[in-house]
């Protein structure tokens, strides 16, 4: 786990292939959190966990850490693969969240949209879905094609399809419990979002989580932390800071 | 020797699609051509029999060009009805694959009581790609492979009912009607690309292990592993428990075999096996170690295999009689495989046929210091 700045308690959880990436989204979140940045089980440096079936065991396991760090409350930020995993915790636990921040989550079924199939995709395809600037894959390449990156790259494969092959990037039950979302709720979308779009998923997101705002980012794909990291930060810092309370 | 006729049932054709597998478009698929080539892939396997075949092969792979046998159960079951003496094996069914992986115990079982017993069953998890076309999770493929084949066996031995709980397959009802006829249940052969899990499981079972399309230097690996495996379970391997599969050309003379590889094999190759690359290696499919080892010595994407090198590294045989008899002792005598499955393919179906005839007449008969031995016998079971 990352752990870096002073404040109110954050928590960031990444998305697919961010693992163990301290890049300028979260430096400029450390100048006012204490911002906590684990990586899934499975992903960075984390080891593999067999015992991991279903996007709720993640959600637990993120419950316990909670425990574990002794927060009572946090504000608590995920993007994509992470924001799904975060949607999940709130529905659970929302009264351990000071508030709730979810930049382009995937994980429930909306109609009129399938997820392009991730896995059957190689890099250059991954590149063109998720971002709408692609200079800013970069800052996820991996440093290597040595049997370590590409051991480690699987691993991560490997624990994502193990809650997100089929159904491929959402949990059925999710959508309907989204309503038990009491938590202050911040949407961030990037308007290219070719992965999950604003219109049918973002649009989705906002009506089911009561009360949610929902922000767009005009030059961002499906990951504005990366692709817009200035603007992304400012609006989940004021955000949060709206909805103080985190200790 | 044994010789088992193997077919893929391909769709021969040329295309600059980048995968031959799950997004090749089926409106290529012209169903009045797969009529005729239906139909002459199930005679050549009938003639196989008459020819002196010992067994026919038939096998499942689904959404590609490369062999379009999505129910394998299907086309045995042709076979079973049109033939009298030759074993059918199937290889195999994709256990993973199935939801309701009963429904393989009863297959099987039906063909073995229509065939009077002359039913080989493989057992496999189907090729990386098939986890695309099929959508079942790759990463739970080894565990529903050991649990589904625990439950078919069980369906075949024990007396029903009985109630299966797994962590995959739940029924509180096991009790399939019919039976089947060999006891106690049909010989099961485990194709495989030489996982050493894999390996491990079948040698421990006395499952006859099939390599299919590999270079001869691993073939020779993965079987001094297998033999190793048997003998740490207390037995010898039989030379029936290993198998090999390797794509067979035989014409008048040499040259004129090698122009036949050369176009028919290699389309296997290059154009069959032509895959996208994400679709070879689905997350999960192999554990972290068999990955490591393969990365450790990655091999050659099959559509990017030349010529040379394929008849250097021993993917294929081809030549005249006298030739491909040399390279079969190979086979039989370093080797010492005891089952050779292959399929021959010439420029039109009469061709093949021909092929058939001349590897029946001129090869074949120099290996048949075996042919009172019935190759079942306390194998694969």
């Amino acid at each position: 786990m990352l752990q870096d700045g002073a404040g109110a308690p954050l928590l960031f959880l990444h998305g697919a292939g961010g693992a163990g990436r301290w890049l300028p989204f979260q430096e400029r979140l450390a100048k006012d959190f204490s911002v906590y940045f684990p990586s899934h089980p499975g992903h960075g440096g984390s080891p593999a966990a067999e015992w991991i079936e279903h996007i709720s065991d993640l959600a637990f396991h993120y419950l316990d850490l909670l425990d574990e760090l002794g927060l009572e409350r946090a504000h608590l930020v995920g993007a994509s693969f992470g924001g799904w995993i975060a949607a999940e915790l709130a529905t659970m636990a929302s009264h351990r969240l000071a508030s709730l921040v979810l930049i382009d989550p995937v994980g429930i079924r909306v109609e009129g949209w399938i997820y392009p199939f991730l896995f059957g995709m190689d890099v250059p395809e991954i590149v063109a879905t998720v971002f709408h600037n692609p200079m800013a894959a970069l800052a996820l390449a991996p440093p290597d094609q040595s049997v370590e990156t590409l051991a480690l790259q699987y691993r991560q494969g490997t624990a994502l399809a193990r809650v997100a092959w089929n159904p491929h990037l959402y949990d059925p039950l999710l959508r309907r419990r989204l309503g038990r979302i009491a938590a202050p709720t911040l949407l961030c979308w990037g308007a290219h979002d070719r992965l999950a779009p604003l219109g049918p998923c973002g649009e989705t997101w906002a009506k089911e989580i009561p009360g949610a705002r929902l922000r767009v980012f005009a030059d961002s794909g499906h990951v504005p932390h990366l692709e817009e990291p200035d603007a992304a930060a400012a609006a989940v810092r004021e955000f949060c800071q709206l909805h103080g309370g985190a200790r | 020797m044994k010789f088992y006729y193997f077919h893929l049932m391909p769709y021969i054709m040329d295309h600059d699609a980048p995968s031959s597998w799950v997004t090749l478009s089926n409106r290529n698929y012209d169903p009045v051509v797969g009529h005729t080539l239906y139909n002459q892939y199930l005679d050549q396997l009938e003639e196989a029999e008459r020819l002196g075949w010992d067994g026919l092969c038939v096998n499942e792979h689904h959404q590609n060009c490369y062999g379009t046998m999505p129910s394998p159960n299907v086309m045995a079951a042709m076979l079973v009805r049109r033939t009298t003496r030759a074993k059918i094996a199937i290889l195999g069914n994709g256990l993973p694959l199935r939801e309701n992986p009963l429904r393989i115990a009863e297959e099987i079982a039906m063909l073995d009581v229509v065939s009077g017993g002359r039913i080989i069953s493989g057992f496999v998890r189907g090729i990386s790609a098939e986890y695309f076309s099929t959508a079942v999770n790759p990463t739970r493929s080894r565990e529903r492979f050991y649990e589904a084949a625990e439950l078919i066996l069980r369906a075949w031995t024990e007396e029903g009912p009985f109630p299966f709980d797994g962590r995959h397959y739940r029924y509180p009802y096991v009790n399939p009607w019919p039976r089947p006829i060999q006891k106690p249940h049909p010989p099961v052969w485990c194709p495989s690309q030489g996982s050493s899990e894999t390996v491990e499981w079948a040698a421990q079972r006395r499952f006859p292990y099939l390599m299919v399309f590999t270079p001869i230097k691993r073939i020779a690996q993965i079987y001094g592993e297998y033999r190793e495996a048997c003998e740490r379970h207390g037995y010898k391997a039989s030379r029936y428990q290993l198998t090999v599969n390797v794509p067979i050309v035989v014409a008048e003379n040499d040259a004129k075999a090698r122009a036949l590889a050369e176009k028919h094999v290699m389309w296997v190759f290059n154009v069959g096996l032509r895959m996208h690359p994400p679709f070879w290696r689905p997350p999960g499919y192999m554990t972290e170690s068999s990955l490591r080892r393969l990365l450790a010595n990655p091999p050659k994407p099959p559509s990017e295999l030349g010529f040379e090198e394929a008849d250097r590294e021993g993917y294929l045989i081809y030549g005249s009689p006298a030739t491909v008899r040399d390279k079969l002792r190979v086979f039989s005598d370093e080797l010492k495989a005891g089952i050779l499955c292959s399929g021959m393919t010439g420029p039109s179906h009469e061709q093949t046929l021909e092929m058939m005839q001349l590897f029946a007449e001129e090869v074949m008969p120099h290996f048949r210091e075996d042919a009172r031995v019935d190759e079942t016998v306390g194998v694969g079971r």
